[in-house]
């Protein structure tokens, strides 16, 4: 099992090494060079400047040398184990040895990427780690219940209902929510925009002192966003905790359970349920990587700045280095997620090995 | 006594009818079919030209000359889908073919008017040398393609007589598209027809069933500008000025074809891919599990929104990427098939009878394994659908073609919330993607071995 | 049997999950309010050392005329001051509340001059003052932290007296080495600041000549020199030049001086931190009204308006739809007051045809490079209709560069009329016929007429602007197709000339120079001239009227460029459009000037707004 383990870790690397190359040359074939990008910003330039602007930032970054050349550059920033140069003059001053990882500087915002992602990760964060348990209490409870009523009506149409419910596109979800549910003409029972209030700062924890209170202000700014991410999964998390479900009560021991005399509602918790939820913790940790992707629509249509919307923002900008550094994020989350994904899977069932 | 024996179907046979037993796959397939209807008809349902007027005496109909190549070879190609589907005398593979070999022949009797001017174009091009080369590059692949299926498919798959009996049904067109070229016109003002009616110019005029186009933008009319839903307008106007319903029928074209060519890649490529995987185990398996994790690893939105916002927006483009971000499912589901039936006795027994490779794989191999990619290939459709609509909503869609996603983004305008230009298109996307999912849904349950058993 | 996860422990992971999220929603609030309260200590800190300062002179004997206290005893007379005295003297006025702007983006970056976008300028506005600024309403330029200065005849040299007893936020003084340190500064190549220094191409040498006087020489006379050192925000010497430029250039937010306002950290704000600007208590000059300046940056429109509607915002600029919305609103109406000014910064759209083009390594000349089409182009283009619909009216037909309010507008030019015939006409001689017979006119080379329009994407507005002319070109038989770019993909093809048409705007300033964009020396490389224009008549007007310091002259000249430009047509002026905005209603004091509304975004003068006592509402 260890060596398993180590193996699959190492195997990430390879896979994100490629992953990372083929978004990196992507972008770098692109007909607009970084270079041209950042300079045309600055506007109005003399000859003269222009060629000292473009000298300092090759040098900076990098720019004018050969494609893979940049990216083997990136790749050696990013990676904890690679060559650190030790001063000017090389290469008997390099060194390779383990480092933390430099993920360089936004060319767009001119400042370090770590602390830009560090303000948009725990938004993204926020809004998804309180959307993933919701869906899997509903997704468990309504799993449990269209399998106690298998074959009934009521299992026919929550099945249809939920398959609806995962085809819903999220891009209109957000969109009719906001029109209806946060407009000033329609009902206005929520807000239309960001995470909190501007007097946030000012206010008490809890409600109080002539204002709501930090906590319940936060909270009726995520109502909206969160719903947008959860509908979908817990949708599609039920049908699958429904047909695991009627997967396992169909086995010999539920049988000889039943027929011990025990009753339906201790056989279907204690001894199915249990056994059914492996497919859902291996699907959970599979939806790791939508934690990023997943919220790009729902933060760009709610104004949350968040990294679904760093994405977006970085793209369009070509900003080559923070965008670079969002999707490494992304693909490790979705690598990590796989891995996740087998282990738990190994631990929950002691019939699966991987020797 | 025959009537004791029970009805003899193929595997694919059976599997088409039990994936069409519950009623809501029947309503999906329903509302796909409806939808297909729109996407082929379209320019017939909502054109601003009319279909038949009389100016000055003269009777002519501008909406026939307006048909561009695809306006028509798709309605062809759906007549031939059509009476294939109901006289059943071809096998799957066949009819295909057929309907290939019919739109191929279409498509080369409407289009070579354009070639000429696309060719001078190119010729005197204020391009890029880099576009120059790539015009010249895809006119030539395009022309080769065509020219071979026209030539190759009646050879070497279809059946003699069909093809006589195509041919003599499809001769008429060929020699009406002589006669009269396909010329759409460069240009249109689509409100000169209105107002010569109401200035008396056009005498009588017979429109089709929703009088506007997709980019009508209604300048005789400007206080339709952003209406709700009104007499003459069921479904509205946009912030364009243009009608809403006109819009949606043309963006079905849109989401269908994204849906189905990009699909059509991504099942293509899976299928070699994992295919060659799953029959030559080893360095070729593990080297293919490596590219499928990247593939598969690299978020599908983020790389589209990339490459559209780097490289510009076309909508070729856009199939390509979609059908190469999705093909990862396919191969794996071809490469766990093919771990198994590689060791049943019918393929050992092709690869001892010496047979090419090309033919244990795709004519012994796949029909067995192609179950779960037809089910994938539903869902498929629904996400590729769902992609190209939230890209749109991103605002980095086609510029000049209406899609759903787009105008779901319009809805939003600053000026406040436009209801039936986020309820209606918003709808359409919706109900196609549930319409997929609840094929595939009922496809898949129709393959399930374990439900099978239960019969 | 092992013991497996169950309902129990799944209700117990659940509750443990809802309780970490709330612990860490109390940990950002708590972070939150540390910050606020290290603010109030770092406040409290200033006020006692001031307070223990103010103890030591009285107890040294110094009498408060002289020092510090002239320069507040003489500040209320200040011509700069004029309008904030005027509103102090209303029966209603009271300090206190705050003001809730919203920028309409993410701001990158405070940091004074290396910053490009107008947004840091504002705030720079609030917190660093310059020698001089114009008055809104005179348009003069009044002395802020000059007591006077002297211009020599010939232009090329110019002496300021640096008022005394100006302090920065943080207790240093001012002198003029913090002048001629900021000048230096942007001098210097190694800050990140090329446009600023493109300006400063003529100051030859800037030098104290005593604490409290600076001496600027110039190589060559040029209208702007003036406006260009005087307007300059001072940077405090003891403040930034502990940064080296490298530094400078990556810090976010280094942002100290001598204004109303400030930091309340100047040297640590970075993208994702509010924007507030908390009274600076050292300020020299007359109070401000306003305890605290939010800026929020809510980039969604709908969701801004919605806000400004629930009172969170306090200033909504809106585009014409959205204020005829409101107008309509009577819940709005109560709750607010609004505006239609002209906005002389706001500047003008126009249409550029490109002249040159690079084809296959080649460089073409486009059909726009024959004048008669551009005028066509122009004649063929409804711009009177397009104002009506797309702009509501709010928009007027712009006729050249300069705007139509200020002196440099020539008063006689029309803009040209929409004229289909005409401009079918011109096309006609210029060569331009539909030979084919298929609708669209082909040029004297036989191709047909069909261009590409290049235009910022993601905007609505824009959108409709150019389906509008494109059908109204079809018309004509032109075939026009759209190109919408994202801003870095545009610019990097408008630099490489890579474009057929382009539909953009220029920003305006009170007297704009003409030279960066139409001048046949600003084509190559990085300039302005994007659109290959070529004039030598021009060229020698706008020459001559940079050189002439003598404003009725200077005008005549200008008036002189616009007419040629008005022939010519290398850009197709589109609009002019007045600022439409909408503020809270518990706003006083609001009133529109030369420059805009009277709360100028881009002038260090002080803000002339109040809220009455009972009104406010950030503060009681």
């Amino acid at each position: 099992m260890l060596s398993y383990l180590i193996r699959r870790i190492l195997l990430i690397v390879p896979t994100l090494i490629g992953a990372t190359a083929l978004i990196f040359f992507v972008m770098a074939l692109a007909p607009v060079s970084i270079t041209d990008a950042l300079l045309s910003r600055e506007g109005n330039l003399q000859p003269g400047e222009r060629k000292a602007r473009e000298e300092y930032l090759n040098r900076r970054y990098g720019l004018n040398k050969p494609l893979p050349v940049q990216y083997f550059r990136w790749l050696n920033a990013i990676s904890p184990v690679g060559v650190k140069e030790k001063g000017a003059g090389f290469p008997a001053s390099w060194k390779v040895g383990v480092k933390w990882p430099d993920l360089g500087n936004s060319f767009k915002q001119a400042r370090p990427v770590g602390p830009i992602i560090l303000e948009a990760l725990p938004v993204t964060l926020l809004i998804q780690t309180i959307s993933m348990p919701l869906s899997i209490a509903i997704a468990i409870m309504s799993g449990i219940w269209a399998a106690k009523h298998r074959g009934k009506l009521q299992d026919v149409a929550t099945g249809t209902v939920l398959l609806g419910l995962w085809s819903l596109p999220v891009i209109w979800v957000a969109v009719m929510l906001i029109g209806y549910l946060a407009n000033v003409h329609y009902l206005k029972w929520f807000p239309a925009a960001g995470l909190h209030d501007p007097r946030a700062g000012s206010m008490s924890f809890f409600p109080g002192h002539g204002s709501a209170g930090y906590l319940l202000d936060s909270l009726w700014h995520l109502v909206l966003p969160v719903t947008c991410l959860t509908y979908g999964s817990f949708a599609f998390l039920s049908k699958l905790t429904r047909a695991s479900l009627l997967d396992t009560l169909g086995a010999d021991f539920i049988r000889t359970a039943r027929a011990k005399g025990l009753s339906e509602r201790v056989v279907l918790y204690r001894h199915a349920l249990r056994n059914s939820l492996l497919p859902l913790i291996t699907v959970f940790a599979g939806i790791l990587p939508a934690l990023i992707t997943g919220s790009i629509v729902v933060e760009k249509v709610f104004s949350v700045p968040g990294m679904g919307r760093l994405v977006i923002d970085s793209l369009l900008a070509q900003d080559r280095e923070l965008f670079l550094s969002v999707a490494t994020i992304t693909l490790l989350l979705q690598l990590t997620g796989f891995l996740l994904m087998d282990i738990a899977y190994a631990i929950a069932d002691p019939r699966v090995s991987y020797e | 006594m025959s009537d004791d024996l029970p009805l003899r179907r193929t595997y694919l046979q059976q599997v088409v009818h039990d994936t069409l037993v519950p009623v809501a796959s029947r309503l999906g397939l329903a509302w796909v079919v409806c939808l297909a209807f729109f996407a082929v008809t379209a320019p017939f349902i909502a054109n601003s030209h009319p279909i038949l007027m009389q100016e000055a005496g003269r009777w002519s109909s501008p909406m026939l000359k307006s048909l561009e190549p695809a306006d028509i070879v798709l309605p062809v190609a759906a007549i031939a889908a059509a009476v294939l589907l109901v006289r059943r005398k071809l096998s799957a593979g066949q009819g295909l073919g057929m309907v290939a070999w019919v739109s191929a022949v279409t498509y080369a009797a409407t289009a070579w008017p354009s070639v000429r001017p696309y060719y001078a174009t190119l010729r005197g091009a204020r391009l890029e040398l880099l576009s120059v080369w790539a015009a010249w590059t895809l006119l030539g692949f395009a022309g080769a393609m065509v020219a071979m299926m026209i030539v190759l498919l009646p050879i070497f798959v279809l059946p003699r007589r069909a093809t006589m009996v195509a041919s003599a049904c499809l001769a008429p067109l060929v020699v009406l598209t002589l006669v009269f070229p396909v010329r759409p016109p460069e240009l249109v003002v689509y409100e000169r027809y209105r107002q010569k009616e109401k200035s008396g110019q056009i005498t009588s005029v017979l429109r089709t069933l929703v009088p506007y186009s997709a980019n009508d933008r209604l300048r005789d009319q400007p206080e339709l500008r952003l209406t709700p839903p009104r007499r003459g307008h069921p479904l509205g106007t946009e912030p364009n000025g243009a009608d809403v319903l006109s819009r949606m029928i043309h963006a079905s074209r849109i989401a269908l074809s994204i849906g189905f060519i990009a699909t059509g890649i991504a099942v293509v490529v899976g299928v070699i891919v994992g295919g060659l995987m799953g029959y030559f185990v080893g360095t070729v398996d593990l080297l293919g599990m490596r590219l499928i994790e990247i593939f598969q690893a690299i978020p599908r939105l983020v790389l589209l929104v990339a490459i559209t916002a780097s490289y510009g927006r076309s909508l070729y483009l856009m199939m390509a990427v979609i059908g190469m971000l999705s093909w990862t499912g396919d191969a794996r589901f071809i490469r766990a098939e093919f771990l198994k039936l590689r060791k049943e006795d019918f393929v050992q027994a092709a690869v001892a009878a010496g047979l090419p490779l090309r033919s244990i794989l795709f004519r012994h191999m796949l029909p067995n394994g192609i179950a779960p990619v037809l089910v994938s290939a539903s869902f498929g459709v629904a996400s590729a659908i769902l992609l190209e609509s939230t890209l749109s909503f991103l605002g980095l869609g086609l510029v000049d073609e209406p899609s759903w996603g787009q105008m779901l983004n319009q809805a939003r305008e600053g000026s406040g919330f436009n209801w039936w230009i986020a309820l209606f298109p918003g709808a359409a996307i919706f109900l196609t993607v549930f319409a997929y999912n609840l094929v595939g849904e009922s496809l898949r349950d129709a393959l399930d071995p374990k439900l099978l058993k239960r019969e | 049997m092992e013991n497996r996860f169950g309902i129990k422990d799944f209700l117990l992971f659940l509750v443990l999950a809802i309780l970490i999220g709330m612990v860490g929603l109390a940990m950002v609030m708590f972070d939150r309010q540390y910050e606020e309260i290290q603010a109030i200590k770092k406040q409290s800190g200033e006020m006692t050392a001031d307070m223990v300062a103010i103890r030591r002179q009285l107890a040294q004997g110094v009498v408060t005329a002289g020092g510090a206290g002239e320069a507040r005893g003489k500040t209320e007379d200040l011509e700069v001051f004029k309008y904030v005295v005027e509103a102090q003297k209303k029966p209603d006025f009271a300090r206190g509340d705050w003001l809730i702007d919203n920028f309409g983006t993410k701001i990158g970056r405070l940091t004074p001059v290396v910053s490009t976008d107008v947004y840091q300028t504002i705030i720079e506005g609030r917190v660093m003052e310059g020698l001089v600024t114009r008055d809104p309403q005179t348009l003069k330029f009044v002395p802020v932290l000059a007591e006077s200065w002297e211009v020599s005849k010939d232009g090329l040299t110019m002496v300021f007296k640096v008022r005394k007893g100006v302090t920065f936020s943080d207790g240093g003084a001012l002198t003029a080495d913090d002048v001629v340190f900021t000048l230096n500064w942007v001098m210097n190549k190694d800050v990140n600041a090329p446009r600023a220094r493109a300006y400063l191409e003529k100051l030859v040498e800037v030098k104290a000549t005593g604490p409290h006087e600076v001496v600027f020489r110039f190589s060559e006379p040029y209208f702007l020199n003036f406006a260009t050192v005087a307007e300059a925000s001072v940077m405090p010497k003891h403040f930034y030049s502990r940064f080296k430029p490298q530094e400078f250039n990556e810090r976010t937010g280094l942002l100290m001086g001598t204004g109303p306002y400030k930091l309340a950290d100047p040297e640590n704000w970075s993208p994702g931190k509010p924007i507030e600007l908390v009274r600076n208590d050292r300020y020299w000059g007359v109070a401000p009204a306003f305890e605290r300046l939010v800026f929020r940056e809510v980039e969604d429109e709908s969701a801004s308006m919605v806000m400004f509607g629930n009172g969170e915002l306090d200033i909504f600029g809106c585009v014409p739809e959205q204020y005829e919305k409101l107008l309509k609103d009577e819940r709005i109406l109560k709750m607010s007051q609004h505006l239609k000014y002209h906005n002389p910064l706001s500047g003008y759209g126009y249409i550029g045809w490109n002249q040159q083009r690079k084809v296959g390594g080649q460089v073409v000349e486009t059909a726009f490079a024959d004048a008669r089409v551009r005028r066509a182009m122009t004649l063929l283009i409804d711009r009177e209709r397009m104002a009506k619909e797309i702009y509501l009216g709010y928009a007027t037909v712009a006729s050249g560069p300069f705007d139509p309010m200020s002196p440099q507008s020539n008063p006689e030019i029309k803009p040209w009329p929409y004229d289909e015939v005409k401009g079918k006409a011109l096309l006609a001689e210029a060569g331009f016929r539909d030979v084919s017979g298929d609708g669209v006119i082909e040029g004297p080379d036989g191709k047909p007429f069909s261009f590409k329009l290049t235009y910022p994407s993601g905007s609505a507005t824009y959108e409709r602007m150019v389906l509008f002319v494109k059908d109204g070109l079809a018309r004509a038989g032109i075939k026009m197709e759209l190109e919408p770019l994202d801003w870095p993909v545009m610019l990097d093809k408008l630099k490489k000339s890579e474009f057929d048409a382009c539909a953009l705007g220029w920003g305006g300033v009170v007297e704009s120079d003409a030279y960066q964009i139409f001048h046949s020396s600003q084509i190559a490389g990085e300039a302005d001239n994007r659109t290959h224009y070529i004039n030598k008549k021009l060229d020698a007007v706008i020459e001559e009227a940079r050189r002439t310091i003598d404003d009725e002259k200077r005008m005549k000249l200008w008036h002189e460029v616009h007419r040629i430009l008005h022939e010519d047509q290398p850009y197709t002026f589109m609009f002019n459009r007045p600022a439409l905005v909408f503020l809270n209603g518990r706003l006083a004091n609001v009133g529109q000037t030369k420059l805009g509304l009277n709360y100028v975004r881009l002038s260090a003068l002080p803000i002339p707004w109040y809220v009455p006592k009972g009104a406010q509402k950030y503060t009681r």
